[in-house]
């Protein structure tokens, strides 16, 4: 009854967006008004409804669902129930449109007595990617398909998939890959309209920029966490071609955010924003085409119909081929020949996108090289990491440099003694940090002394800016440039004195790690809510034989799906991470043991989700902006 | 005039590289097969220490002159030892010369491992850092490389020599000796 609910829903939604494009099309009249009223709110509702009826499927277990059947089973615990909805690819695209329509309400919102003709072109170009993942979703991915037979119980959910940090993951990355949709409609309709050059359209682009920003953000910190704690490799950040997805529109992301702060000012780069605004949603889109297609493989591979693919790449055709044309033909009207001094806010901002930009191209060279090669000369190779760190740490380290100068910049021009003046205590601060990190660390390498030092700049420069309370800084701005600080701190030291033992152990062996001394225990069977495992316990104590923790690795074995996953067992402090990973083995070899010394990881993860508090407050900020304006 | 042209660049490289995913899309294909860049090359040159007499080796010297075996190998490896037994059919039975480079690894660890097992290797070169594994494009090891008498790389083994590999790499060894 309940999927019956859900798939009507699911079909009336289509009726209501079609309705919203022929009414958005329409002159200004109040009952043009009220009609798109009920198409947006019925198309939000339906959504609400489609995806709430999927939920109670999954949480009745209700295996006449092929959807249900092939992700789910009873035993699964109620968290992951839940999160088993959108782990999935066909729920994954119910709630891609559920925030698709979350975001057209909010778009429909911001109507008023000044902006009609630009919100309703908004709506259209809106509507019509609604449109186009409902036809995909309905067609290729339809969750509520019956299945032939009724089965007693379901195949299970992909246990690595069963973590608290990855449940809510998908959610956060998809506001802000979706949230770009709507900056995408704004720009659309700043290109479309005619008579358009003064009317303040980024106004209403910058609330749904930081919003998407944020969520991406903290999305990708998320899903950084569990390839750290889940995957049992060490890292948290491996270059897989997914990962880099959802980088790509974060660093253009973060480039279109600064732009418009330029826009504001200064009444100007408004050609750039609108590339960058259609080329973020582009790289949403195509990342998604990446991940569902299957032309890569990944860890996020579950799609692997050729059909799909297909379809998500002729919607990217249509949706790229209609707004970089139209932004071809469109854009001269807002060309400016404005120059800016180097040593100025703008000019800082302006450096920094260009890098951001760069950083990009190079990712997205990396990601779609393979493919190109493979195209073009039928050979095979694959790009990993020593690429990426190889061509991205040298863009991003003067990015980072400026991002420490900019913000204590004027508008306009400075003079370089002022700025000297300024930045005085900041050197001073940062020489005395830097000193005294490595002589705790004692290990020397250059790009690692880069890091510290860039670090500690950006640290200081914005507590000092929180500490003189600058009122023409923002204090979004502060926080997020105080959590990237620590982020770069966690980053520089997690990759730069990360240190690895692999050996082989048994019972009561001894092994030493930076001053850790590490004691094999015991090993144990023991048995979880679905899956069993086997145990390993190990003693750590620091050099004056002090016992500091007791760290247990699991490998679990899930008899439903026949997975088995390790658990990495972990122990944090400011300073450090130890992290052991319990490998092959048997009581009489012995086990192989992979043991990190993972130097300021934990400040990776406080630095995301200090950036994420500075988005909230920005968010908050530019909505009051909006509503005034 | 020339800043409206700019203004199409996006489009031109976007649809280059959507022809491109088309392609890839349509024909057949296994995304997750990458066979290894060196096949039918010269083994990379490199240069280290053996294990047992610290003496250097230097691989443009001692690959081209016969038929080698190359086997990445640690103690810490389990499928390591269980291929062991295959790694001493090659060198005892069908006299073939197996260089072992012992990846990221104790030294005394694996000389103790080699007086249990046995050592069939002609040289236990020493790849602390893993840095020989980085040029001869090793995932994960146990691999076993085949180079011919010329120095050139003709097959490669990712994993544990099994029965059935070790048949297989007995045949490729024999198709070179066929085709001197």
């Amino acid at each position: 009854m309940i999927p019956l609910f859900g798939n009507f829903a699911l079909w009336l939604s289509l009726f209501f967006v079609v309705l919203q494009i022929i009414y958005s099309r329409k002159e200004k009249n109040n009952l043009v008004l009220q009609i798109n009223r009920v198409a947006v709110i019925g198309l939000l509702a339906c959504s609400l409804l489609t995806f709430a009826s999927l939920t109670v499927s999954h949480l009745n277990s209700d295996f006449t669902l092929v959807n249900v059947y092939q992700n789910s089973h009873s035993t699964k615990p109620l968290l992951y129930k839940i999160a088993g909805v959108w782990g999935n690819h066909e729920g994954s695209m119910l709630l891609w449109i559920l925030v698709l329509t979350i975001f057209n309400y909010f778009i429909f919102r911001s109507y008023n007595k000044n902006n009609f003709k630009f919100i309703s072109n908004t709506l259209e170009s809106q509507g019509i990617i609604i449109i186009g993942f409902l036809i995909f979703t309905i067609f290729t991915s339809n969750p509520f398909k019956l299945m032939k037979s009724i089965p007693v119980d379901g195949l299970g959910f992909n246990p690595i998939l069963q973590d608290p940090a990855l449940a809510i993951h998908p959610p956060l990355l998809y506001v802000g890959y979706v949230g770009f949709s709507a900056v995408f409609s704004f720009g659309i309709a700043a290109l479309k309209i005619k008579d358009i050059n003064t009317f303040p359209w980024h106004y209403y682009m910058k609330p749904f920029v930081v919003a998407a920003w944020t969520f991406l953000t903290i999305g990708i910190a998320l899903g950084s966490i569990w390839a750290y704690y889940e995957l049992g490799w060490g890292g948290w950040w491996f270059w897989d071609p997914v990962e880099n997805a959802s980088l790509m529109p974060w660093l253009l992301g973060t480039a279109l955010l600064h732009s418009l702060i330029i826009v504001e000012k200064r009444n100007s780069l408004k050609t750039w924003v609108l590339l960058l605004a259609i080329l973020t949603f582009l790289l949403s889109v195509i990342g998604t085409f990446l991940v569902r297609s299957g032309i890569l493989t990944s860890v996020h591979t579950f799609a692997l119909d050729p059909s799909r693919g297909l379809y998500i790449l002729i919607f990217t055709a249509i949706l790229g081929t209609y707004s970089l044309i139209l932004f071809a033909i469109q854009s001269k009207k807002y060309l400016d020949n404005n120059y800016y001094a180097f040593l100025s806010k703008e000019g800082a901002i302006l450096a920094n996108n260009i890098l951001m930009v760069i950083v990009c191209s190079t990712v997205f060279l990396g990601t779609v090289y393979p493919l190109l090669v493979e195209t073009f000369t039928n050979n095979k190779i694959s790009v990993g990491e020593p690429y990426y760190n190889s061509t991205v740490i040298p863009i991003a380290i003067p990015a980072i440099l400026i991002m420490g100068i900019g913000p204590l910049l004027s508008w306009q021009k400075e003079e370089k003694i002022k700025i000297l003046k300024k930045i005085f205590p900041n050197i001073i601060i940062t020489i005395v940090a830097t000193i005294v990190i490595f002589l705790n660390y004692k290990t020397y390498n250059i790009v690692g002394i880069i890091g510290i030092v860039l670090a500690f700049w950006i640290i200081t420069s914005n507590t000092i800016l929180i500490l003189k309370k600058v009122k023409k800084n923002s204090l979004s701005m502060i926080v997020s440039h105080f959590g990237f600080g620590l982020l770069i701190l966690g980053i520089t030291g997690s990759s730069i004195w990360q240190e690895e033992k692999i050996l082989n152990m048994n019972i009561n062996n001894q092994v030493t790690i930076k001053s850790h001394n590490i004691t094999f225990k015991k090993i144990e069977e023991i048995k979880g809510p679905n899956y069993v495992a086997i145990r390993a316990s190990f003693l750590v104590e620091d050099k004056n034989r002090n016992i500091i923790t007791k760290l247990e690795p699991e490998n679990r074995f899930y008899p439903i799906t026949q997975i088995i996953t390790t658990e990495a067992s972990i122990h944090t402090n400011l300073l450090r991470d130890l992290y052991i990973v319990l490998g092959d083995g048997n009581l009489k070899d012995g086990w192989v043991i992979r043991i990190y010394h993972n130097p300021l990881v934990i400040w990776i993860w406080i630095g995301a989700f200090i950036i994420f508090l500075g988005g909230i407050i920005s968010i908050n900020k530019n909505l009051k902006k909006l509503n005034i304006s | 005039m020339i800043k409206k042209q700019i203004l199409l660049i996006p489009f031109v490289v976007f649809i280059i590289i959507l022809l491109s995913f088309f392609y890839l899309l349509i024909i057949e294909r296994n995304p997750s097969e990458l066979p290894s860049n060196l096949l039918n090359k010269t083994t990379p040159k490199f240069e280290t220490n053996k294990i047992y007499d610290d003496s250097t080796f230097i691989s443009s010297k001692e690959f081209g002159n016969e038929i080698v075996l190359v086997n990445f190998f640690a103690t810490w490896c389990k499928p390591c030892k269980k291929e062991h037994k295959y790694i001493k059919l090659f060198s005892e039975k069908d006299k073939i010369r197996v260089i072992g480079i012992n990846y990221k690894d104790k030294k005394n660890k694996t000389i103790q491992w080699l007086a249990d097992l046995g050592n069939p290797y002609s040289d236990v070169l020493i790849d602390n850092t893993g840095e020989i594994g980085i040029d001869w494009g090793v995932y994960g090891i146990p691999e076993t490389y085949v180079v011919n008498e010329k120095g050139i790389i003709k097959y490669k083994q990712i994993g544990q020599i099994t029965k059935k590999s070790y048949k297989k790499i007995i045949s490729i060894i024999e198709k070179i000796n066929n085709e001197k």
